[in-house]
Order: C-alpha cells, then sequence, then structure tokens
C-alpha cells in the first residue's frame, strides 16, 4: 500500500463526512441562519449600546416585544397558511382604541375592554378570512384595502374622542398591574406571548387543525385533493392574526393608557420583516412560530437599537428593508437548491481494500468457476411478476413472491401459470420465511417486518429497534429490512442493510459502502426488537443452520458469510466463514442435504474493486456524473452457490449469457426442485437439481410433518 | 449562476458529452442491416480490381458479390491500414511496423512505425497515418488513456517520406482531396482536421463529435463516410481526468477490464458496468451508457453530418472501424461484432 493510499484510508473512513449530508436532512437547518443573526444583532446591539441589558431598559423592551410577538406570531401563521395579513397595524390600533374607548369613555371594566379589543381584532380578521378564504380574493390586496380603510377608521376615531379619553377619571388596579406590573419578574405581555406561542406551536406541530394549515400553505391543491377544508383553513389564519393583534392592542392599550394618530403605524411592515427574517417561507408551509419570534426579537432589538444609537427613522427604515430583502432572497435560494446540495453532499464513500477473490470466470479452473447451467431453467410467470427478490414454497407446493408493486403473489401449484395477488403490503417486500403457524413473514423494504396470516391479514411486527446513541438520523427506523429466518424457539432473525439509504437506493450504499448494517431479532413473545450486530457492509440474506446452534448471514459489498451463534461457547459472537467470494452474495437458504444455497446478486470486477480503494474517485464520480453514468459493480451476471457449514464450496450455476437470469437474489430448493428469484428480473426460473431429495421440503425441514 | 466557477472547485464540474442527436441521431440501422460476410475482426475495407477487400486480422480476404470469402494474402502480423492506388497498387502496413507497397518491404523513417490509415492522393502520392511513436496499433487504448498526442500524418511521393504535421492525438483516418490536403480523423480529439499539404496547418472540420472516429472514405457522388468505432462515455471522460485511479487500473486491472472504450462488449461479467447499463425486468436499455457502439456517419460534400446508422448499447455490431461505399451500398465493417455490413444508400 503506498503512502497516498493510506493516507486516503485514513482521510476517508476516520473523518466522517456523512454527518454533512445526514445534518442538512434536519428540518432545523433551515433556522441556523436566523439564529445566527439572532445572536450575532444581541451580541452586536447590547456590546455597542451602554446599559442594553439594564433591568429597567429589558424590562420596557420586552414589554414591547410582548406585544410585538403576539402580532408576528399571527402573521406567521397566516403565512404558513400561504397568505399575508398587512392589515395586522390597522387591527392593532383599532383594538387598541377599542379598549380605550370601552374602559375609558364606557367606563367599563377591564374585562370587557379587553374582550371589545380581542373581538375587534377577530372581527377584522374574519372579514378578512372571508374575503380571501371563501371569496377567494388576492390577500396581498384585500389586506392591502382592510389596512387603509381600518387605518381611516381609526384615524376619524382618534380625532374625535382621544380627548373624551385622556379627561376621564376612570381608575382600574386590575388596568395598570397589566400595563405596569410584572408576575416572577416578567410583564403580562411577556407571559401572554408566551402562553400564545406555546398554544400555537403545539397545534401547528401537533394538532389536525395545525397540520391542515401547514399543508394548505405547502401546497393548495394538493390539500384540497387529500381532502382538507382549505378555505375554511385560510378563514381561520386570518381570524387567528386578528385575534393576536386584537390581543396586542389591549396590552399596548394598558401600557400607555391611551392612543395616538402614530399607534400601530407601520407595523404590519415590521411584522412582516420579522417572520420572514426568522425564517419562515412566504411561500407558505415552512415555517415555525419560534422563528417567528426569533425574527421579532431581532427586528425589535434592531430598530430600537437603531434609534438608542441617534439613528433617524430612514435609516431605520432602509436598514429593515434590506433586511427584508436579505431574508426573502436566502429563502427563495435555499428552497431550491437544498435538495441539490443535499444531493451532491450526502453520497460519502469509504476506503475499502477488498480480498482477492478466485476468479469464477468460465475456464478458470476454480471452486466459483461458473457455467450456464441456469439459462436451462423454465421460467414461471414470465413478464407478469416484477422483481420477486425472495421466493418461497408452502406445504401445498404452492409458490409465493413478493413484487416491485408491493404485493406478494401466489402461483398455484402444481404447473405455476396461475396466479393470484395473495396480500397487498405496499413497500417492497424481500425476504420470506414461514413461522410454525404457516403465517408468511417478510421483510418489506422500506417498511419493517411484516406477517401475513394464512387468510391474507397482514399485520405489522415491527419497524425500529432502539435507537443508537450517535445517530444523528434517527437510526431506530429501518430503512432497508432485507432477509430473515425465524429460529425454532420463534424467534425471528432478520438483516436491516442499511441506515443510510432506503431500500430503493441500494446502488448508493453499495458506491458509498459505509458499514451500517445490522443484524437484528424480533421476539414475537413481547413484541421487542434488539439489534444484535452493527457496522456491517450491506448485511442481506439470513439462515438458521441446520444444527441450529447458529445462523449464517451474508454481507454483501464486502463478499463475505458470517457464522453467528445462538448458543455455545461464542454465543452473541460473529465469524467469518467464507470471505473470497467474487460474487455479491444476497439470499442463503438450506439445501436438502444439509448444506447451504446461497444466491449471488452480482460479479466483482477489477475497476469496481480498484475504485473501492479510491474513496476520492468514487466521491468525484458522484458529484460529476449523473448516476446513470455510475460504475457499480456488475449485476448482469450472477448465480447460485451451494456451500457447506466448514464454507466448503461444492456447485455453481450461472447463467454467464445473462439471458434468463442475469442477477439472482434468492433461490429455494422444494422436492429436488430449485426455484430462483431476482430483484430486477421479470420471471422466477426453476432448475432441476441433480440427485437432490425429492421428498425434501422446507416447511418439514424447518417445522416437521402436520 | 454567478457563483457556479467557485463552487465547481468544491463539487466538481458536471463532465458532459455531445449528444446522440440532430445528424447522429440512434437508430439500429447496422443491428438490422443485412450480413454480408461473418469476417472475424473485420476492419480495414477497400476495392481491387472491382471486387472488395476487408482485412481480419493476419489475413486478407477478397469477396465475391454474394459475400464469399477468399485469401489474398497472409501475413505475419495482423494487418493495420490497407490502401489501393488508382493503378492497383495494394500498400499493406502491420502491427509489427512493416509497410509493404505492391507486395515490396518498403524502406521507411523509423518514427513511421504505428500506421492506422493509408491512403492514394489523387496525384498518386500515399498518405499515410501515424497513430503513435510510443505504441504500435494494437495497443490503442493503452494510448488514449495515457493520453498520447504524439501521431503524425505523413506523405510517400517518389520514395520519399515527408511528415507533414505531428502532435496529433491518434490520427486514424485520412481522406485526401484534389489540393494535395488531407482531411484526418484526431481519434482521441473527437474531430476532424484539415491539414494542409504543404504547410502542415491545421484547421478542424468537424469537432465534438460524439465518438472515436475511424477511417475516413469519399462517396461516389461527393462527400465521405466516416466510422465512428467507440462511443464517448462521461464515466470514461471522468476516468481519464483521474490521474491516479488511472494510473492504478493500467498498472493493476487486465486491460479488457479497464473502464476505456472497446470494441466489444459483453463477453465477460469482469467488465466494467455503469447503472445505466444494468439490465432490469430483461431488457438492456438501448440508450444506457456503453463502452462500445457502431456508427458510420455520411458526410456531405463540405465534410458536414448529414445522417447515420447506428448499433446502440444493446445492439451487437459495435466498433465499426471502417465502412466504404461500392456499387450503390456501403459496406460496413464492425471489428468488434465480427462482420461486414450492407447498407443501401439512401
Amino acid at each position: 500500500m503506498t503512502l497516498r493510499e493510506r493516507l486516503h484510508a485514513w482521510r476517508y473512513n476516520l473523518v466522517p463526512d456523512h454527518i454533512i449530508g445526514e445534518i442538512l436532512e434536519k428540518k432545523w437547518t433551515d433556522s441556523a441562519i436566523p439564529f445566527v443573526v439572532l445572536v450575532a444583532t444581541v451580541v452586536g446591539f447590547g456590546t455597542a449600546i451602554p446599559g442594553f441589558f439594564s433591568p429597567y431598559s429589558l424590562q420596557e423592551s420586552t414589554r414591547q416585544l410582548g406585544e410585538f410577538s403576539l402580532v408576528v406570531i399571527g402573521m406567521t401563521v397566516v403565512m404558513l397558511g400561504g397568505g399575508i395579513d398587512l392589515a395586522v397595524g390597522a387591527i392593532f390600533a383599532l383594538s387598541a382604541f377599542a379598549a380605550i374607548a370601552t374602559f375609558f369613555i364606557f367606563a367599563m371594566p377591564v374585562w370587557v375592554a379587553c374582550l371589545a379589543a380581542v373581538g375587534t381584532g377577530v372581527l377584522i380578521g374574519a372579514i378578512n378570512g372571508f374575503l380571501i378564504g371563501y371569496i377567494r380574493l388576492r390577500a396581498f390586496l384585500t389586506t392591502l384595502v382592510t389596512l387603509i380603510i381600518g387605518r381611516a377608521i381609526f384615524e376619524i376615531l382618534i380625532v374625535n374622542y382621544a380627548g373624551k379619553a385622556q379627561m376621564s377619571q376612570v381608575y382600574s388596579d386590575l388596568w395598570d398591574f397589566i400595563g405596569d406590573d410584572t408576575i416572577l419578574g416578567a410583564s403580562v405581555p411577556v407571559w401572554t406571548a408566551l402562553i400564545i406561542a406555546v398554544v400555537a406551536h403545539i397545534a401547528l406541530t401537533r394538532s389536525r387543525i395545525g397540520w391542515h394549515i401547514l399543508a394548505v400553505g405547502g401546497s393548495r391543491r394538493s390539500a384540497h385533493n387529500a381532502g382538507i377544508q382549505v378555505r375554511k383553513m385560510v378563514f381561520l389564519t386570518y381570524v387567528f392574526s386578528g385575534f393576536t393583534s386584537g390581543l396586542a392592542g389591549f396590552l399596548f392599550a394598558t401600557r400607555l393608557s391611551g392612543a395616538g394618530i402614530g399607534t400601530g403605524h407601520g407595523l404590519e411592515i415590521l411584522a412582516l420583516t420579522a417572520a420572514v427574517v426568522g425564517g419562515n417561507s412566504l411561500g407558505g408551509g415552512r415555517g415555525s412560530i419560534v422563528k417567528g419570534l426569533m425574527g421579532a426579537i431581532i427586528v425589535l432589538v434592531m430598530t430600537n437599537g437603531l434609534i438608542r444609537l441617534g439613528y433617524g427613522t430612514g435609516t431605520n427604515q432602509m436598514v429593515l428593508g434590506v433586511l427584508l430583502a436579505a431574508a426573502v432572497t436566502i429563502d427563495i435560494r435555499w428552497l431550491k437548491n437544498r435538495h441539490k446540495v443535499l444531493n451532491e453532499m450526502y453520497v460519502a464513500p469509504v476506503y475499502l481494500n477488498m480480498v482477492d477473490a478466485p476468479s469464477a470466470e468460465a475456464g478458470s479452473g476454480t471452486k466459483y468457476e461458473l457455467n450456464s447451467k441456469l439459462s436451462q431453467a423454465r421460467s414461471i410467470g414470465l413478464g407478469e411478476v416484477e422483481g420477486p427478490e425472495d421466493v418461497i414454497l408452502d406445504r401445498n407446493d404452492n409458490l409465493y413472491c413478493g413484487t416491485r408493486h408491493g404485493e406478494v403473489v401466489r402461483f398455484f401449484a402444481p404447473d405455476y401459470t396461475d396466479w393470484e395477488v395473495f396480500a397487498h403490503v405496499g413497500g417492497f417486500p424481500l425476504g420470506l420465511a414461514f413461522d410454525k403457524d404457516e403465517n408468511l413473514i417478510s421483510c418489506v423494504g422500506a417498511m419493517g417486518l411484516y406477517s401475513i396470516t394464512p387468510d391474507r391479514k397482514v399485520t405489522r411486527l415491527t419497524a425500529e429497534t432502539r435507537r443508537s446513541l450517535t445517530s444523528i438520523v434517527d437510526d431506530a427506523v429501518l430503512r432497508d429490512p432485507n432477509d430473515l429466518d425465524i429460529a425454532p424457539d420463534g424467534k425471528i432473525y432478520f438483516t436491516d442493510s442499511t441506515k443510510r439509504y432506503d431500500a430503493h437506493d441500494w446502488t448508493l450504499d453499495s458506491i458509498e459502502n459505509r458499514g451500517t448494517g445490522r443484524l437484528l431479532v424480533y421476539n414475537p413473545e413481547d413484541g421487542s426488537t434488539k439489534t444484535l450486530l452493527d457496522g456491517y457492509h450491506y448485511t442481506n440474506g439470513v439462515t438458521i443452520a441446520h444444527d441450529k446452534k447458529s445462523l449464517l448471514f451474508c454481507e454483501t459489498w464486502t463478499c463475505r458469510i458470517h457464522r453467528y451463534w445462538l448458543e455455545g461457547p461464542k454465543k452473541g459472537k460473529a465469524e467469518i466463514l467464507i470471505d473470497d467470494l467474487p460474487g455479491y452474495p444476497d439470499n442463503i437458504n438450506r439445501a436438502s442435504d444439509g448444506t447451504y444455497w446461497m444466491a449471488w446478486l452480482g460479479m466483482r470486477t477489477p475497476s469496481f474493486d480498484l475504485s473501492l480503494r479510491h474513496p476520492d474517485f468514487r466521491k468525484r464520480m458522484t458529484r460529476r456524473l449523473p448516476q446513470d453514468e455510475w460504475l457499480f459493480a456488475n449485476v448482469n451476471n450472477g448465480g447460485v452457490v451451494k456451500f457447506d457449514d466448514r464454507g466448503k464450496i461444492l456447485m455453481t450455476l450461472g447463467d454467464l449469457e445473462g439471458k434468463s437470469h442475469p442477477s439472482v437474489t434468492s433461490m429455494r430448493e422444494h422436492k429436488g426442485q430449485l426455484f430462483i428469484g431476482g430483484i430486477l428480473n421479470n420471471r422466477i426460473g426453476v432448475f432441476d437439481i441433480e440427485g437432490a431429495d425429492k421428498t425434501w421440503t422446507a416447511p418439514v425441514d424447518y417445522w416437521g410433518e402436520k | 449562476m454567478f457563483l457556479d466557477p467557485i463552487l465547481d472547485i468544491f463539487r466538481g464540474k458536471t463532465i458532459t458529452i455531445p449528444p446522440l442527436d440532430g445528424a447522429y441521431r440512434a437508430n439500429t440501422a447496422l443491428d438490422d442491416a443485412p450480413l454480408f460476410s461473418d469476417l472475424a475482426q473485420a476492419d480495414n475495407l477497400a476495392i481491387l480490381d472491382g471486387s472488395l477487400i476487408a482485412s481480419s486480422d493476419n489475413t486478407l480476404c477478397r469477396f465475391d458479390a454474394k459475400g464469399h470469402a477468399k485469401t489474398l494474402a497472409e501475413y505475419a502480423a495482423p494487418i493495420t491500414a490497407i490502401a489501393v492506388s488508382a493503378s492497383g497498387e495494394l500498400a499493406v502496413a502491420l502491427d509489427d511496423g512493416t509497410l509493404m507497397i505492391g507486395g515490396e518491404l518498403c524502406e521507411k523513417p523509423d518514427e513511421l512505425a504505428c500506421i492506422t490509415a493509408l491512403a492514394y492522393g489523387s496525384d498518386g502520392a500515399l498518405w499515410l497515418a501515424n497513430g503513435s511513436t510510443k505504441h504500435p496499433p494494437s495497443d490503442w487504448v493503452v494510448d488514449l488513456m495515457e493520453k498520447n498526442a504524439s501521431g503524425s500524418v505523413w506523405r510517400r511521393k517518389a520514395g520519399e517520406f515527408v511528415k507533414v504535421a505531428g502532435g496529433l492525438a491518434w490520427p486514424y483516418g485520412l481522406l485526401p482531396d484534389d489540393k494535395g490536403n488531407v482531411v484526418v480523423s484526431e481519434s482521441w480529439q473527437h474531430r476532424l482536421v484539415r491539414l494542409d499539404g504543404g504547410s502542415g496547418k491545421i484547421t478542424p472540420v468537424i469537432t465534438h463529435i460524439p465518438g472515436y472516429p475511424a477511417r475516413l472514405s469519399p462517396r461516389a457522388g461527393g462527400g465521405a463516410l466516416m466510422s465512428v468505432f467507440a462511443p464517448r462515455n462521461r464515466l470514461i471522460e471522468l476516468v481519464l481526468l483521474e490521474k491516479h485511479y488511472r494510473a492504478d487500473m493500467m498498472a493493476e486491472v487486465p486491460r479488457r477490464f479497464w473502464i476505456a472504450p472497446a470494441l466489444a462488449t459483453g463477453a465477460s461479467f469482469m467488465e466494467p458496468l455503469q447503472i445505466g447499463g444494468m439490465k432490469i425486468m430483461g431488457v438492456h436499455k438501448p440508450w444506457s451508457p456503453s463502452r462500445s457502439y457502431g456508427m458510420v456517419v455520411r458526410l456531405d460534400s463540405a465534410l458536414q453530418p448529414l445522417d447515420s446508422y447506428h448499433s446502440r448499447a444493446n445492439g451487437k455490431r459495435h466498433g465499426t472501424c471502417a465502412a466504404i461505399e461500392h456499387d450503390g451500398r456501403i459496406f460496413a465493417a464492425s471489428k468488434g461484432g465480427n462482420a461486414i455490413l450492407t447498407l443501401d444508400v439512401a
């Protein structure tokens, strides 16, 4: 090994490049930029302005922040629903006036004033919602109109009644308490905003109505097609926005005990900027309350800070405008390019030096030498089944297989020309096994471990295991359950091939070659799932050994067969049984004579083996070429190999022309015949095995006569 | 976007190749074409005394109208180029560097040891394409993967050899014109160039050919036939840019299993496969990336492509190294497909 190769091995196996892709997959990365801006703003102004963090200054600021946050929460919800609410400033002002008029002029109790303010907000919100949701007017223009009309009404009222309110002698402790005092160190507006924020957050992320709003914002058409009441949801977002703005108006009224021409002026721009700067998408559907709050803090700290640094209104507006423009640009560019960045970053190849294998080429004279015997196999279901990864036969000789359409298909004995859909599971049913009670257990790619009863009832057994401590992407989920076998005590041993890719992206996992495959066990008695082994390069076929003391499983990308001990002194340990295969092993199953069959999914090629020692080459390949052009192992040829308990190779069967069985992923021996499946094939093959026991069947071998 | 050149440093620039479209639009004409002869390793084609002759490894064959072959001559090494002069003089070049003209061994400069094409001009001068100074013609794939450009074009007039131009990336086809110039297919550069017979000045004629051009031959009514023996492939283009992988591959991997253009593919499962080339549901996609291909292109009198005959990724008649028009038909030699085919002139 050259120094360069050794350095590359270290570089690519020790530096966890894959983490970048996994972090980028996280939704919270959307909040990263606003969070950085938030910290920068607070720290920046905090150090530039002496006394910025003094208790009094903070108290006043947070009071204002509470009110403003309420408005922003409303705006955020409207934006998440795919709309925009420019009327918040007008609502805020009118509600403040309503509270003041009710309390000072009509001398009503405080709670009535509060009700009046909130009622005003809800009413205007409902008008907006009705026009936009039900009449389906444009949100921008409609709320602009309500803004103008609302402000006009407010200005008429304030000119006529401001003096009257000011001369009022009405006094209330409660009113002053709300306006001036604190509870547990925080003012009433802060508490109100916090409570509303928590409620709104929970509603958006955990309730039906919140999900519906997000769905409408994400895609109106899809939401409608999914049966969501789009108009009602849009209506409700504006009502909510009116409600929070009304509440904010009431709090404002208690704080200042008055209102003037300038009340709520330009608030809509501030709120909009806050919501967008926080990272809420203008397009709707993407964002959160927390982002809105972050934006509120950024905007408020910035505007107040600029004023205290002595800058005028013009500068202030300018900064806000630039901030908004920057946020909108980042929002759009990020939305558009995030998946591209992710695609380019995700595949992170590692270094692997494969063990040299004897050639399997015809005429090579090795134990693995392939022939063309499989080309003589008769076809079942030619052109009717697609992707029978695994095949299995029951006690009545009927033949079952999964298909890429998510179905388990049954071919009827004895001639296997008639077939039916036995059960629809979804996903991609891969490995199959019958348990003691003749339930068909299947590893379903991208879904989990499923059981199908003889009367076709489909139940999920498990879809998760314990999450590992260092995982970034939740690896409790089974992304690629592949094959299984059942021990005499009923425990189901199965493999989950990779944590990095979903079942249909198995080719990508091979390019990356990171060992993340697992061996797991499901215990039907208590329904628990346990991870037994982790870190293998694509765990695949599993079979319980004939003596039932161990199981055999294969590691596809490293072309190895392992033995895992179920009992005895090495219980719980795995050891390598065969490690020089020239083909990629897939499923393993028992043979009638006390030995085993393994399927070869494809063949190793010198060019691909070499590329495994050049992770940098593979990395550039994934970035510079489209997926169809990537180098891959040769899966246009495969085969079936028989081996015994000591790992000795006894027989090989191949289809060198690759006409009928190019890639083989499974085989089952049944009454002297071998049934052959292939995940990429459009048929099942039947092959007569010379000299095989014509009475042997797997169900009897596993569970005895019935 | 303006950021792309900067981002390319980190993410790598996408590798693109010219599409098989326009005059190069793919069809199955070569696979559908009737078989004229199943000559193994069918390579050079020429007309001698009104009948077709073709080279097959060490053997030169003459064909009757029905495609029956008769051995004309047998040589000590594989034939790499043939040409017949207006007077019926036969020039043959061999892989071991030998050049024979009219049956006589011809003395020549030492540099001329990799003759890939021969052609007689209308003035009776013999043009010679020397693929490389480093390898014989049979090692063409090594020359390509080493990214050499040491080829040259020579002219022999009155027994004297003159080097017209050097520094060419595997000249592989010659088409002399009436004015003493010659059009050369520069294979590793995917282009045809015109060499000025006097000054040796190079002007491009066709660039961005979606494959590796081989022999050229004139058409009856003006224009020419260009054979393309292998396709451009994005993975191969990437490997050509990957210094370390390529060096290790050339050192450790047997040559027939290289990620490199080939005259034929699919003989062994040890050959490299690209994801698009996977057989799925029994289908090998004809548009999938392939290391071998068959294409004969008709060029008009301005030597611009008119239309083309193809054998696609799932076809068999790959490695088309030569094509010639004769008796109103086009004969195409598929070296990878071991066949000579006839195509009707459209």
